[in-house]
């Protein structure tokens, strides 16, 4: 029943998956999780536990903003958005990680 | 920047915990409810869903316990854990916690207490309008400036305004059954608008207004009991009636500060006044000064004077803090007050290093008795940085509890000093506690916590594992010289050095006591007579006061009696203007007393003439005018000729014959050195036509039987009059007054670090004893005689001592040098009589200290000693 083989994630990848997901407006810790789920194809599955505490350091670090509101299932849920640091923090590690995986490609195809 | 957002967020954290932990239980409690409505949808029955959410999930403990961590300061929640561990380890020994906070307490209260008296008497700014742009002025090299030169700078108007104060003045007010002298502080009428001064009542005086006054809270509460209908009361100051028409706020501070204070304000000529001016806006003080210069350069011209220009010396200084200090406006030099405050500074600063001392060598005998704890926490894991961030948070709780003791001591003694008013007349102290007492004693007790943790600590620390499991001791056994003992030894020194100090101040008390003040002071009466102005014209209170003398001269008991307007150290008159003897081309600016004097004064005084004669009746009024010159005053115009019959040019007088020279005396203070003085004849000069003199009278036997008999006298002259009788004694207590707080602050502060130092060298020796006890018993089991364990435990004692002086001494000697400057010319700092003394009440003090440790040590019973641990 769990998807037993979902890969872990590569470190620091787990805040530009979350940057990334709110780019397209403010979602609750469950839509994250499963927008990130869906997006990947059930290929990428973040561990329940390790989602909040992520999302807190991102609160911290100030990249993120929190407010309560009510969820489509008609629940108070905490919605989270994208500040202008956080934005800029999303172009950052995006483009390091496009170089990244492109390096890493090109390794993989050459040897 | 981000990293203060980042900070500023965490904190924000730290104060709303539990509403975060509530949120996060929210928030866990959706994602769970939102899966298990998902799988509710694909056909899950609704139990097993929630199940099903809840295991995939995982531990939402761990999840919760991670959140938070990504919000802490995990510093600052260790200190908290660190402090709340501390407190409970002080819990289980709170004799040691007592102590220690005891200790810091008295060595911190003493401490901020004399920082807060000394930044008030030194550093407080005045009760006024934008304090920055109010400047003291003054010309000439001169504070006290001539009604008529301030008339030509106000009329200059080179600033926005420019009043003067005369804070000298005495004024007699008559209640309708007592007379009281009071402080009146005359004003220049636009005084309250330039400075701008608070009211808590009323209004300030306003130009052309004359027979009006406003009155300090002080007096208010003190003489008219806090009367809340005072404004418009009317008030008889000197025979006039004056209409009370403001009242200012309690907590105020005058202009001149040092905690002057007068009773009350009145716009009454000044006579020569302090100035103040306020510096038009964007004017600073340098220009000012400038202008103010080149005012000066053109009112030299207007009113030439060969021997003084005012253009000299011209200054424009601040009215607040140091710079006050540094220029103040009462006329004399205010260093000696900045010099004294410093050396207590200093001295509590050394009773609090005592202090440090007493919990520092506490602390370390506490790690050396816990090294076994600090092993199984170093076994376990424990980092030393971790385990001496531990014991640095116990010297931080002590030095937190000690702080807020010391401030409560601070409080508490502040509060008394600033409901006082100083037997020094006029002398009131606000002292509130304020920001800078605040960072001062948080600085104290960050200093406190390393002084007195950082070496226990890391000492205590330095072991490691092995040595502290196998339990030895890590300093008692073979090394001499441990930490603690060099501590109780340095603590030892220091108070050697504070009592050296302190002694010499106590003898400087008993010196000044007995000290020859050039005139009697064991023997005579001081009574003053005034009248009210406009009731009584100078010949009706002439004839008064010739009846009084003649008749107190007639009372028996009486050996002689005199009048005179001032009195020698009580009541100084100060003259300061040109003189010019006859045997000198130029005149000379001089700072003279000036003092006009009864026929048998220097008879009823026991001052001697050295040279010509008294002043006689045949002085008259109109017989050839003649002055005494004393022995400073001679020698500085005539060198070593014989002065008596040369003239002198007094300023505002003729000339006058010098008809003898008196003996140098005391005139104002203590400690001054070739004062000048010129003595004239009461019955040529008065000084000025206020109906007040004050009597002298000189009693065969000790005055205080006569006190009744001369009240009587004098009343009967004249039932109306103010009437005021002192024995001389009681009358020279304001002048002995900095040296009896000298002595008293001084005494007591070296009292306390010889207590502080004692302690210490007790618990030193109880617990050098409590750790040999196996040891003492293996020697007695032995067959040591108890003389043999008597010279053991004693002889560490004697060697510490030894040790603590003899550093102390070689301290002291260099120490008490600068005290010199408080003391009267016959105590000496260097004297090896009081080292000597303060060495033998070191000696006797630690004697005692050693007793009860030596009786415990010689009660060891091998048997029990021997199955000790």
């Amino acid at each position: 029943m769990e998807p037993s083989a979902s890969p872990e994630l590569l470190p620091g990848t787990l805040y530009l998956l979350i940057l990334r997901t709110l780019r397209s407006g403010p979602l609750h810790g469950y839509a994250i999780a499963k927008r990130i789920k869906e997006a990947s194809r059930d290929g990428l599955a973040i561990e329940d536990g390790s989602l909040y505490p992520a999302l807190n350091r991102m609160l911290v670090k100030g990249w993120l903003a929190a407010t309560w509101g009510i969820s489509e299932n008609n629940r108070k849920a905490r919605f989270y958005r994208l500040t202008p640091e956080g934005r800029a923090q999303l172009e950052k590690e995006a483009g390091e990680f496009d170089r990244m995986v492109r390096a890493i490609q090109l390794v993989m195809r050459t040897v | 920047m981000a990293l203060w957002g980042e900070i500023a967020r965490r904190f924000g954290y730290l104060g709303r915990r539990s509403r975060f932990e509530r949120e996060l239980d929210d928030e866990v409690r959706f994602h769970i409810e939102s899966r298990a409505d998902e799988l509710e949808q694909e056909g899950v029955p609704r139990a097993e869903a929630i199940l099903r959410a809840r295991r995939e999930f995982g531990s939402s403990l761990r999840a919760r316990e991670e959140t938070r961590s990504a919000w802490q300061f995990h510093w600052f929640e260790d200190l908290g854990a660190d402090l709340r561990y501390a407190a409970r380890a002080f819990r289980r020994s709170p004799s040691f916690a007592l102590t220690a906070i005891c200790c810091l307490a008295l060595g911190i209260g003493v401490n901020t207490t004399i920082f807060s008296v000394a930044m008030e008497v030194l550093f407080s700014q005045p009760s006024c309008r934008d304090p920055r742009s109010l400047a003291h002025v003054s010309i000439g090299g001169m504070d006290w400036i001539p009604m008529t030169e301030y008339r030509f700078i106000r009329d200059a108007h080179i600033f926005e305004g420019i009043a003067g104060i005369n804070i000298q003045r005495v004024t007699q007010w008559s209640d309708g059954n007592n007379s009281y002298k009071l402080a009146a502080t005359r004003l220049t009428e636009d005084f309250f608008q330039v400075t701008g001064v608070p009211f808590a009542m009323g209004r300030p005086i306003q130009k052309g207004e004359v027979d009006v006054t406003v009155l300090t809270d002080g007096f208010w509460r003190r003489h008219l009991s806090a009367d809340p209908h005072v404004l418009g009361r009317k008030l008889v100051l000197d025979g006039r009636l004056f209409t009370v028409i403001g009242v200012l706020p309690p907590g105020h501070r005058t202009l001149v500060g040092f905690g002057f204070m007068p009773d009350l304000f009145v716009p009454t000529d000044p006579g020569e006044v302090m100035l103040y001016a306020r510096l038009p806006e964007g004017t600073s003080r340098q220009v000012a000064r400038a202008r103010l210069q080149s005012l000066c350069q053109e009112m030299d011209r207007v009113y030439p004077d060969a021997n003084h220009k005012w253009a000299k010396d011209v200054s424009v200084s601040g009215v607040g803090g140091l710079e006050r200090l540094l220029h103040n406006g009462s006329g004399f030099s205010m260093m000696p007050v900045a010099a004294f405050f410093g050396m207590l500074m200093v001295v509590v600063g050394l009773v609090l290093l005592i202090a440090c001392a007493n919990v520092s060598s506490l602390l370390l005998a506490r790690s050396f008795s816990r090294s076994q704890e600090l092993a199984v926490r170093f076994a376990l894991g424990g980092g030393r940085g971790r385990i001496v961030r531990q014991l640095l948070a116990e010297s931080l709780l002590l030095a937190m509890c000690g702080t807020a003791g010391g401030l409560l001591l601070d409080v508490v003694l502040t509060r008394l000093i600033s409901g006082m008013r100083l037997p020094m007349q006029w002398i009131e102290f606000t002292i509130q506690p304020d920001w800078r007492l605040l960072a001062y004693s948080a600085a104290v007790a960050v200093t406190v916590t390393l002084a007195v943790g950082l070496t226990p600590a890391i000492r205590g620390t330095r072991a490691g594992i092995a040595l502290a499991l196998k339990q030895q001791d890590g300093g008692a056994a073979g090394r001499r010289w441990s930490l603690r003992n060099v501590l109780v030894a340095g603590q030892l020194a220091v108070s050697l050095v504070l009592l050296s100090g302190g002694l010499l101040f106590i003898r400087n008390l008993s010196h000044a006591t007995s000290l020859n003040l050039g005139f009697d002071t064991t023997h005579t009466l001081w009574a003053t007579f005034a009248e009210q102005p406009a009731s009584c014209p100078p010949a009706r209170f002439e004839k008064l006061t010739k009846t009084a003398l003649d008749r107190l001269t007639a009372l028996p008991g009486v050996e002689a009696a005199s009048l005179a307007r001032g009195v020698p150290t009580a009541m100084p008159i100060w003259i300061s203007g040109s003189v010019r003897a006859d045997i000198s081309r130029h005149a000379m600016r001089l700072n003279y007393n000036l003092n006009a004097v009864g026929v048998d004064y220097f008879r009823t005084m026991r001052i001697p003439i050295l040279r010509g004669r008294e002043f006689l009746e045949t002085d008259g009024p109109g017989s050839p005018p003649v002055a005494i010159v004393n022995e400073n005053l001679a020698r500085l115009l005539f060198g070593n000729a014989d002065p008596v019959g040369h003239t002198l040019l007094l300023p505002d007088t003729e000339e006058v014959r010098i008809a003898g020279v008196a003996r140098n005396s005391k005139y104002s203070i203590l400690w001054e050195e070739n004062a000048l003085a010129v003595y004239r004849p009461y019955a040529q000069n008065r000084i000025n036509d206020a109906p007040f003199v004050s009597f002298l009278v000189r009693a065969s036997r000790g005055p205080e039987p006569l006190v009744h008999a001369v009240t009587k006298t004098l009343a009967a002259v004249d039932p109306e009059a103010g009437i005021e009788i002192k024995t001389m004694r009681d009358a020279l207590q304001p002048t002995l007054l900095p040296s009896r707080a000298g002595a008293a602050v001084f005494g007591a502060m070296s009292l306390l670090g010889l207590a502080l130092a004692s302690i210490g060298l007790y618990g030193v020796l109880l617990y050098a004893v409590s750790r040999r006890i196996r040891e003492i018993g293996i020697r007695v089991a032995l067959g040591a005689t108890p003389a043999r364990i008597l010279s053991m435990v004693a002889g560490e004692s004697a060697r510490l001592v030894a040790v603590g002086a003899a550093i102390g001494l070689a301290l002291a000697v260099f120490a008490v040098r600068p005290l010199s400057m408080f003391l009267v010319p016959e105590v000496r700092a260097t004297d090896p009589v009081n080292f000597l003394a303060v060495a033998c009440g070191l000696a006797l003090v630690a004697a005692l200290a050693t007793v009860a440790p030596t009786l415990r040590a010689l009660r060891v019973d091998p048997s029990v000693a021997l199955r000790h641990e």
